[in-house]
């Protein structure tokens, strides 16, 4: 037997573990275990009376060992650590027992959660004894930061940074930084043209001097660790060069063939095959198309570079993709949504019946640089519609595609449901909603004036739209059946044009982008924070942070918040210059190794060089992230991790299972 | 400990081979009696059934027609959002009235249903002209006749058979009905 003094403390956590846990019981138990010197309950253990609790036994009854039994590490460990260290021991010397997440809530068996809490209690009696004084490690960290996507959260979260002097830079996808918000109209709830307060931002972070612009550029592999990422972007060939382009446009202006373009326009509108998605475009420089272009395809054509007036000729058919390679500290990911495809709900007409329009197509349409320059127009292009059924909830609230509420559609329903009262004066307005929900600054209010302004509302999830009509007045129109169910009776409305409110979800490929990262993506495919109330732009992975629709459905206001605050976050940690890290590290008994190298390829962060001269590895500390890849590829089991050494792990296991573990004495026999 | 169910409870209970989800998740959205083909001669719509049920509004619940008319299309069934098994809802009311006797006398309905499930039962497939007498005196005389009429087209043209026929191994399928059924199956 050592001779540590343990001390153990069991929380009741209010009624969280004490509602079913024995916690009284567990505590005088624990109190007869080997080397424990005091076991005490205390109602809890992480206010500032449960921690001088520790401070002064430390002190008074020269405690070496403190095991508490609470919450999840999570929350608590750094708290308890501090205690510890305030009176005066290592704070290594310290093991948390999680008996509520792991215990009390998952069960209400009242015998099981006691037994389950002194198996638990035990395991980290028995741990503790093996633990070993470690110190944290300072890491730098790199000034700059990388944030990936160039929609409004990213714009904002970029001149944050820059703002104060940090050096940002921000990657897009696309030929152009703007995102969703670009391709609005309209602002809810206040009607602010879209544009006309994204576009000085868009400019703002163009021009700034510490943001590198970095366009149609894709993140391609993402090593290290907070404080020091090394970031792989391809740099896609735009085929025009960005340094002599004068972005004068007469290329576009002069390019000899049109292709629909589905990603700005949404479909409703052309654009060249050398192009910028819309006139304020940032940076200004044009992409040319290469799956369309006809230079690229059949080899003749370069109509764009005959007319181009810079000297030297800015059109480079012959440029490749570049690979950039960025020493980074911190990363925002600002990746943002997508749009719900309305065709997987056939009922709704969407792709079938011609008049039924989706929500980013509308509001193409009634933008005034939009493909019909603002006018609300059937898909004939010129016929104005006489009434308009507006429908929510499309893929959102439904077991069958998205369980969540899409959150926005409620609010640019009513905004669409404005613009056609607007544009359309005598037009007759539908709004279909199974709830509205209207939470935020000025929206009820907004709800209020659409009531005013005399928009039907009919509270019902639409069945189906059709265009098989049963009576005269619904022939030529498209009819919205639905239960007005605040009627209790079916409805079949007739309406010129049907707008469909398709939900947010996740980028089609934010599954691939979390793992590129080596951060959580939840079922739907958002990022998962890492606390969805007390910390939601932080993720489970230190040093990446994300902002916007990318963690889940989002307007503007919010995607802004979430911006800025990552951006704080940020500049928080880069003003401190250096950050704590867990000592957890690997290390390898020079004298042993017998220099077989397995473990060299295996370490993910190339912290493992080769003595040749003397013919064994060894971890280099700043490198190594303590992930154990190594400790457990060994053959000659002679690296071992801090913090995690066979001694701790296999005491730990004997501990938990100290009621079905054979007596010492019979395995001996 | 045991106390009696609930009406709600008991439709529920009904519902147990169902593969829907339960009724009390229903969020009233509508969209059943939107889908509904039928609901214009209900008298409460299936939204408001499920709404009534789950209130414990058992008079009002099988004094409805709503359940007997349901056509069991099933749109309301794929369609809903909450992935209730709506159809099947209206069948548990029925077999509920039925078992309970609750219905009025002058109901086609549960006789329609009882008659049509005895002759399944018997010979494997459904007989028309059995069939048809059940519910058909609640018609005029104009209406039966136009109805025997077409009866008498259909069977000519070989669309209905004049006497009933029987499927084969007649007595394996009694076998699998016994075990469906959870009252015991065939009487």
């Amino acid at each position: 037997m050592s001779e540590e003094k343990i001390g153990v403390y069991i929380c009741h956590c209010g009624t969280n573990i004490a509602k079913v846990v024995d916690v009284e019981d567990v505590a005088e138990w624990a109190g007869n275990q080997p080397n424990v010197e005091v076991s005490r309950e205390y109602k809890f253990m992480c206010s500032s009376l449960g921690q001088d609790l520790i401070e002064e036994d430390i002190k008074e009854k020269g405690l070496t060992r403190i095991v508490v039994s609470s919450c999840s590490p999570h929350m608590h460990e750094k708290t308890f650590r501090t205690a510890c260290e305030r009176g005066g021991l290592n704070p290594f010397m310290f093991e948390m027992a999680n008996i509520r997440e792991h215990d009390s809530w998952t069960t209400d068996d009242e015998t099981a959660a006691t037994q389950k809490a002194k198996a638990l209690t035990n395991a980290a009696i028995e741990r503790v004894v093996h633990h070993e004084a470690l110190e944290q490690l300072p890491v730098e960290i790199n000034p700059n930061t990388l944030v990936v996507g160039g929609g409004i959260a990213g714009i904002t979260a970029a001149l944050e940074l820059a703002d104060g002097g940090r050096h940002v830079y921000l990657v897009e996808r696309e030929p152009s930084i703007g995102g969703h918000m670009a391709q609005l109209d309209k602002t809810f709830p206040t009607l602010d043209c879209s544009a006309c307060i994204l576009t000085p931002k868009m400019v703002d972070a163009g021009q700034h001097p510490n943001i590198t612009l970095l366009t149609w550029s894709e993140v391609e592999k993402v090593d290290g660790f907070i404080g020091n990422f090394t970031v792989s972007i391809r740099k896609k060939a735009r085929y025009v060069n960005e340094e002599h382009c004068t972005g004068c446009g007469i290329c576009i202006e002069k390019c000899p063939f049109n292709v629909v373009d589905d990603i700005f326009e949404a479909g409703m509108g052309d654009r060249k095959v050398i192009y910028r998605p819309f006139p304020q475009a940032v940076p200004k420089y044009p992409v040319i198309d290469k799956e369309n272009c006809v230079y690229f395809q059949k080899g003749k054509c370069k109509a764009c570079e005959k007319f181009c007036p810079t000297e030297p000729n800015s059109i480079e058919f012959d440029q490749q993709d570049e690979i950039l390679t960025v020493d980074v500290g911190n990363i925002i990911l600002a990746t943002g949504f997508q749009l719900f495809d309305s065709t997987k709900i056939p009922q709704y007409g969407y792709g079938r019946l011609p008049n039924v329009f989706t929500g980013i197509e509308f509001e193409r349409m009634v933008n005034a640089s939009g493909p019909t320059d603002g006018k609300i127009v059937l898909r004939d292009k010129k016929t104005a519609p006489k009434s308009v059924a507006i429908i929510h909830c499309v893929g959102s609230r439904d077991e069958n595609y998205h369980k969540y509420c899409s959150k926005i559609c409620c609010m640019y329903s009513l905004k669409f449901a404005h613009l056609v009262h607007e544009r359309i004066p005598d037009a007759e307005v539908y709004n279909c909603y199974i709830d509205m929900r209207t939470p935020g600054k000025g929206y009820e209010e907004f709800y209020n004036r659409l009531l005013e302004e005399g928009t039907h509302f009919i509270r019902g999830k639409v069945a189906e739209v059709t265009n098989a009509a049963r009576k005269p007045e619904e022939k030529g129109k498209l009819i919205v059946q639905v239960e007005d169910t605040l009627i209790g009776r079916q409805r079949r409305v007739p309406v010129d044009m049907v707008i469909l409110s398709p939900a947010m979800e996740a980028q089609p490929d934010s599954k691939e982008i979390s793992q590129l990262f080596k951060m959580g993506c939840d079922f739907d495919g958002f990022f998962t924070e890492r606390h969805p109330k007390l910390d939601p732009v932080a993720t489970m992975t230190d040093g990446i942070l994300i902002a916007g629709a990318c963690q889940g459905p989002k307007d503007v206001p919010d995607s802004v918040a979430q911006g800025a605050a990552a951006a704080a976050r940020v500049a928080g940690l880069i003003n401190l210059g250096t950050v704590m890290m867990e000592p957890v590290r690997a290390s390898i008994n020079q004298e042993d190794c017998s220099g077989c190298r397995i473990c060299n390829n295996m370490c993910p962060y190339n912290a493992i060089v080769f003595h040749a001269d003397r013919k064994v590895s060894e971890v280099i500390t700043a490198l190594c992230q303590g992930c154990g890849t190594c400790v457990a590829a060994c053959p000659s089991g002679i690296i071992s991790g801090a913090h995690f050494t066979n001694d701790q792990l296999f005491s730990q296991i004997e501990g938990i299972l100290w009621d079905v573990r054979p007596e010492k004495e019979l395995v001996s026999a | 400990m045991a106390t009696k169910p609930t009406f709600s409870q008991e439709i529920s209970n009904l519902l147990y081979a169902s593969h829907g989800k339960p009724l009390k998740t229903c969020i009233q959205c509508g969209t059943c009696s939107g889908s509904c083909p039928v609901v214009d001669f209900m008298d409460q719509t299936p939204r408001r059934l499920i709404g009534m049920i789950n209130a414990d509004l058992k008079e009002d619940v099988l004094d409805c027609n709503t359940y007997w008319f349901c056509a069991s299309c099933y749109q309301c069934t794929v369609r809903c959002p909450a992935q209730i098994d709506i159809a099947d809802v209206m069948y548990a009311v029925k077999r509920y009235s039925i078992w309970h006797k609750t219905y009025r006398d002058d109901l086609v309905g549960p006789t329609f249903s009882e008659t049509f499930v005895k002759t399944i039962v018997r010979s494997g497939r459904s007989y028309e002209p059995l069939l048809a007498p059940t519910y058909m005196f609640s018609m005029g005389i104009k209406e039966v006749l136009q109805e025997a009429h077409m009866a008498t087209q259909m069977m000519l043209k070989g669309r209905m058979p004049v006497l009933p026929t029987k499927i084969k191994r007649l007595d394996n399928f009694k076998n699998m009905i016994r075990r469906i059924i959870p009252m015991g199956g065939a009487k």
